[in-house]
């Protein structure tokens, strides 16, 4: 019996040596480093306790950078689903071209998102770019816009490059969840006589709702944690105007007068916790809306 | 079980780690891209001379200047500092301890060549630590067919002929920009420190911080002024890049003046598509100032790699290789060797004539490397509509004396 605990740890053994080395260690090289002070230079000049995360409270720029976190994920999450909603919708049915269309929306994924931020930088630039040049030769604006350079229109314009990368994998997660969905009980649908809207809402919404979970979850997270849009398409500004946790966190390492590893690390340990916060919150309201609303359908 | 298990594990890694050491003694030699085309070849056909003339085992990387102080910052946290490393500041290495000295690890002849305003702004503490690696000067640059259209009969030599420049190139409509202001976080440093020294204003008065001085914040005024009061720049320069703002628009032909350097000059040379003159700067002094940037060489401190960093650190200092180098990435000499080698080509006179009066950003105090990153992430906001150069100033001012004191 013994021996064969033994084994179990062998078979274990390298995906819990993975674990350990890419989940455990870095989160406990990351606390670590919230709790010491660093030189410019990244000498470790000993332990400050909880020091870093009192300062971290009293940076001026925080309640920006978090409610601008708050905003890019929550406009990026909502628009990308409903949007995929539609996609999925259309790329279920059968329709001359559908390969292709499916094919094209993988580019998006497919292609590096920094290669894919700079080459929204050329598109939104004010003297080169296309969009300007679309836009004003079709008489929408009546002068180009500076997208990436004023206030009003930078985190819009990421937003919907966010939106773009986010797509591809949104739409197939919802149309494996829509394949799984048996033709019969749209049948009995039919038969009910209920209308292709009604069946949409009373049949495929409620059928789709753990992938629709699994979507905006996974969403969640990665979008919280992009990184390399916002960094691109902002690194004209000044300040921290338009940063997220994420790049703000970088920019408090590097980028900043601050340069300083123990508060980006303490940062770093709050972005985990928000994200944990905000999952399970939402996985709790669902659940929550879920027993009322499904509930009188089962009857 | 488990225990031979560990043991494999164990076994395994220290292999690892001996193949990487390849058995003899070994640097790491961390270098900044300056180009795609040039800096990687030239390294590694330097590291390949090293090893001939039985140099240590070289560990070569060459970063790129986006992530290479998070790079440096990550192998120092890790206690795995390189051996050799190029940056664009080296005080707050020496003040950590980090850093030979330059007798330790650069022959006399070596440390004589230095030109000496290079010298000095490698010391800290009256010693030499920042080996300088090369430079470059800033120039004033502008488009003669633009100028010729205008009806400008040269580049203009006082802020108000600038400002009469400007307005009659951007005049000409189509999109013309008069002058190209670059104040978002890539380089903003470097642009508004030549503004300030001709604006009579500088860094630092003696040695205290001297950010919100009077004719700095008349200065930074100016520029705010050139923005949104003659609108003679381009679109927010406040939130325009050096790189891919104001020297693309310029290489495009659009703008009538910009501050530029040799790098510059040879992309323009390249492309072949804009006529362009170098001039000196504008400026209210007698005599105009510009902006030296000098890079570094540093040399860290580690267990017995002493003797194989100095023969690698003589080895690039020989004329020819660092000269060889310098020439091809088209940045400016910081040995008198390299100067006298350098003079024949005629392209390079106007930086070198403008070398020796060139000034350096006080890279000697290492609160500079704080200052120099507030100046690029706030300097910006003060040009932008309804933005405060004095309250920009103030509060950089108050910064810096705060990162002094740290």
């Amino acid at each position: 019996m013994r021996a064969r605990r033994w084994e179990a740890l062998l078979w274990l053994g390298p995906s819990l040596a993975l674990i350990g080395g890419v989940v455990v260690y870095p989160a406990v090289a990351l606390i670590r480093a919230s709790l010491g002070r660093y030189s410019i230079t990244g000498v470790y000049q000993g332990s400050v306790g909880v020091d870093n995360y009192a300062r971290l409270l009293e940076q001026p720029a925080l309640p920006t950078v978090l409610v601008n976190t708050a905003v890019w994920v929550v406009a990026v999450v909502a628009v990308t689903v409903v949007v995929s909603l539609a996609l999925a919708q259309l790329l279920n049915h059968d329709f001359a071209g559908r390969a292709l269309v499916r094919w094209a929306l993988i580019v998006p994924w497919a292609a590096s998102l920094i290669m894919t931020a700079k080459l929204f930088v050329w598109i939104y630039d004010y003297y080169f770019g296309a969009l300007n040049y679309v836009l004003t030769s079709l008489g929408v604006l009546a002068r180009p816009v500076d997208w990436l350079g004023e206030d009003a229109t930078v985190m819009a314009a990421m937003m919907a490059v966010g939106i773009f990368v986010s797509l591809p994998f949104t739409t197939y997660v919802l149309l494996a969840g829509l394949a799984s969905i048996p033709g019969d009980v749209y049948e009995a649908a039919r038969v009910d006589g209920a209308s292709t809207w009604a069946a949409y809402r009373r049949v495929t919404l409620p059928l789709l709702k753990p992938a629709l979970l699994v979507a905006v979850v996974l969403n969640v997270i990665y979008v919280f944690n992009s990184f390399p849009i916002v960094w691109t398409l902002n690194d004209r500004n000044p300040g921290f105007g338009h940063d997220t946790m994420i790049t703000y966190m970088y920019k408090i390492a590097f980028k900043s007068a601050l340069r300083d590893i123990g508060l980006a690390a303490a940062l770093g340990v709050v972005n985990v916790l928000l994200i944990l916060l905000a999952v399970v919150a939402y996985l709790r309201t669902v659940r929550w809306d879920d027993a009322d609303a499904v509930a009188p359908a089962r009857t | 079980m488990l225990t031979r298990l560990l043991v494999v594990v164990l076994a395994a890694t220290a292999l690892a780690s001996a193949c990487a050491r390849g058995g003899g003694p070994s640097i790491t030699v961390v270098i900044a891209e300056y180009s795609k085309d040039h800096t990687r070849p030239f390294w590694q056909a330097l590291v390949e001379q090293y090893g001939k003339q039985g140099g240590a085992k070289v560990d070569l990387r060459i970063i790129d200047w986006n992530t290479i102080d998070q790079q440096v910052s990550t192998m120092i946290q890790n206690n795995q500092p390189p051996d050799v490393l190029n940056l664009n500041s080296f005080s707050s290495y020496a003040r950590d301890g980090l850093l030979y000295a330059a007798d330790d690890v650069l022959s006399s002849t070596t440390r004589d060549d230095f030109l000496e305003a290079f010298a000095r702004g490698g010391q800290y503490q009256g010693k030499l630590y920042g080996l300088p690696i090369l430079s470059s000067a800033r120039a004033f640059f502008y488009n003669r067919d633009l100028f010729a259209k205008a009806g400008l009969a040269g580049p203009p030599k006082t802020w108000d002929e600038l400002v009469q420049a400007a307005k009659k190139l951007q005049a000409l409509g189509d999109g013309v920009i008069g002058y190209a202001l670059p104040l978002g976080p890539e380089e903003a440093q470097a642009e508004w420190a030549i503004w300030m020294w001709n604006g009579g204003g500088d860094w630092k008065a003696g040695d205290t911080w001297a950010i919100n001085s009077e004719p700095n914040v008349r200065t930074l005024g100016f520029l705010s002024d050139l923005a949104n009061r003659h609108r003679v720049t381009q679109v927010n320069p406040g939130k325009t890049n050096r790189t891919d703002g104001a020297f693309q628009l310029f290489k495009d032909g659009k703008v009538g003046m910009v501050i530029g350097f040799s790098p510059l000059a040879k992309q323009l040379d390249a492309e072949g598509k804009v006529k362009y003159g170098v001039a000196e700067m504008p400026t209210t002094l007698a005599r105009p100032v510009t902006l030296g940037v000098e890079d570094y060489l540093m040399a860290f401190k580690k267990k017995d790699n002493r003797e194989a960093v100095k023969k690698f650190l003589d080895l690039y200092y020989q004329p020819d290789n660092i000269t060889r180098w310098i020439t091809a990435e088209g940045f400016l000499p910081v040995t008198k060797s390299g100067l006298e080698r350098m003079r024949a080509n005629a392209a390079l006179k106007p930086y070198l004539d403008a070398l020796p009066n060139a000034r350096l950003v006080p890279t000697t105090d290492p609160a500079w490397d704080r200052v120099k990153l507030d100046v690029q992430q706030t300097i910006g906001l003060a040009v932008q509509p309804g933005g405060n150069p004095k309250q920009v100033l103030d509060q950089l001012q108050r910064n810096a004396v705060a990162a002094a004191a740290r």
